[in-house]
């Protein structure tokens, strides 16, 4: 390749600069597309042992860390809305606006966003491990296919895993909700859960459910397509890590945004 | 216990050495400048675009929760604008920055430790609580505080926007700072500098303690992002709750 002139226009600059940063975006969508449709074929030939031991991993393990964010979003949820609730002297409706903040967005938002910290690092991480180590191409060579034995279980895993866990942690940030509304607004376990149970519908949960979902393939898909694009040593490890986790949480927000205009129209 | 303990030990730590050190070398502020940028300036698109993203979702639910309850979005608007002064804007900003910060900071010094770069540096007499963890955390208390105010100022204006063209509301009902005061205001800059403060020792907490190959520099990076999250969180928690009790 020819080195690039030394001096160079602005709009020769943007140009350039417009044409990487498209180049990039198609390269990116290219590897997650594949990474998608190989994971989709390799789904019948999933091993399972790596699928039993990455749901252990990914969910079993990830419990302490998803409660104690559940907890401190239930509190912390109450905390903010107990300030307006006052003002509109409407305490009586915590139960539903905390419930509907909790199941709607802060829920999924911030499971989302700490399992992209915590397992979209680590799935970058080690597959960028074998990477660099050539451990994958060893598969290869021995006539296995990488994507059955490390892509599709860790997808599977993660959307099973954050699938289960949505529902329960959405009923631990409750739990913490009310006990924090009952200590810090006085306001009865009965009344909090009356509204709650009076104004929130089983579609509510719905909502975050699948908010949930979409959020749990999405960090699996990106993270995994990351780590396996990683080339060099251990600076690559490194890179591939933190970038998994920078587009995970991009895309949760893409994604949120999205589903929370589709639901919202769709509920209406 | 063990866990928990080391979880809020090691920072404090950290800190005090950091602190000492780079009173006692000096920091350079070229390199705090250098990390400004990395943290602050690549942060820039992550949380701007997050942020606004964040706003137009706050926006719909908003719309969603209050044609239940008041009938119109523009009543809510003032209370959410309070909201996301006060708290989302800070913390879901300081979110964005641990993923994006904490993750870098991690992984490069979990490099440079496994590289035995860090002893390298103590062999040529340089001290790395001072050359490499003091600017970082520099860079984080400056920068973090500048990101959240662009991210709230991003996110106000994508809801405003969402709200006049999609749910047909005059967009400025969203934006109305009748009930923010100095003390919200307060609050969020507490919040803001303290996870600015936390990230970069969270980060730093867990690459320099990366011992090994590849594998170590992966869950070095692993722990130093998921700590910084957590802490984040928990930032906010102790702050909300302090302002709670004390009624501000």
């Amino acid at each position: 390749m020819s080195p690039p002139p030394r001096v160079a226009s602005l709009g020769l600059k943007t140009v350039r600069g417009a044409g990487s940063l498209g180049l990039e975006a198609v390269r990116g969508t290219g590897a997650l597309a594949l990474v998608a449709a190989r994971t989709v074929l390799g789904l019948p030939r999933l091993e399972r042992r790596e699928l039993v031991r990455a749901l252990v991993q990914f969910g079993y393990d990830s419990l302490p860390l998803a409660l104690a964010t559940a907890a401190l979003a239930g509190v912390i949820v109450v905390l903010q809305s107990g300030l307006y609730i006052q003002r509109f002297g409407a305490r009586a409706f915590l139960g539903w606006a905390a419930g509907y903040g909790v199941l709607w967005e802060f829920g999924p938002l911030l499971l989302g966003l700490i399992m992209s910290a915590r397992i979209g690092a680590r799935n970058a991480a080690e597959l960028a491990t074998m990477q660099v180590g050539g451990q994958i191409e060893g598969l290869r060579g021995i006539g296995l296919d990488p994507f059955a034995i490390l892509v599709a279980p860790r997808v599977v895993a993660m959307e099973l895993s954050m699938l289960a866990m949505s529902t329960f942690t959405f009923l631990v940030a409750i739990l913490f909700e009310s006990v924090a509304a009952l200590f810090t607004l006085g306001l009865p376990l009965r009344i909090f859960f009356g509204t709650f149970a009076q104004m929130l519908s089983p579609l509510d949960i719905l909502g975050g459910v699948v908010k949930t979902g979409a959020f749990g393939l999405a960090i699996s898909l990106v993270s995994t397509s990351v780590g396996l694009s990683a080339r060099g040593g251990a600076q690559a490890v490194g890179r591939a890590a933190a970038s998994a986790v920078v587009q995970g949480c991009a895309a949760i927000f893409v994604i949120d945004f999205l589903l929370t205009l589709a639901l919202a129209g769709w509920m209406a | 216990m063990n866990r928990v303990l080391s979880f809020f030990g090691a920072p404090v730590v950290l800190f005090a050495r950091t602190v000492r050190a780079g009173a006692r070398e000096g920091v350079s502020w070229r390199e705090c400048a250098v990390q400004l940028h990395e943290l602050g300036g690549r942060s820039v698109w992550l949380v701007v675009s997050g942020m606004a993203f964040f706003g137009a979702v706050l926006v719909t639910i908003a719309n969603s929760q209050a044609r239940r309850f008041v009938g119109n979005v523009a009543v809510l608007g003032p209370a959410y604008f309070e909201l996301l002064i006060r708290e989302l804007g800070p913390v879901v900003s300081a979110l964005l920055t641990a993923s994006r910060a904490g993750a870098g900071h991690a992984a490069e010094l979990s490099t440079m430790s496994v590289n035995e770069q860090v002893e390298a540096l103590e062999m040529s007499a340089g001290d790395p609580y001072a050359d490499l963890v003091a600017p970082r955390m520099v860079a984080g208390l400056l920068g973090v505080p500048l990101l959240s105010t662009l991210g709230t100022v991003a996110a106000t204006l994508s809801a405003a926007l969402v709200a006049s063209l999609v749910f047909g509301v005059d967009g400025r009902a969203f934006m109305d700072p009748r009930y923010v005061d100095g003390w919200d205001l307060l609050a969020a800059g507490m919040k803001a500098v303290a996870c600015g403060l936390y990230i970069p020792l969270a980060a730093a907490v867990a690459g320099l303690r990366a011992r090994g190959g590849a594998e170590a520099v992966g869950q070095a990076t692993t722990e130093g992002v998921v700590a910084a999250s957590l802490g984040c969180l928990l930032i906010d928690f102790g702050v909300s709750l302090a302002f709670q009790l004390l009624r501000l």
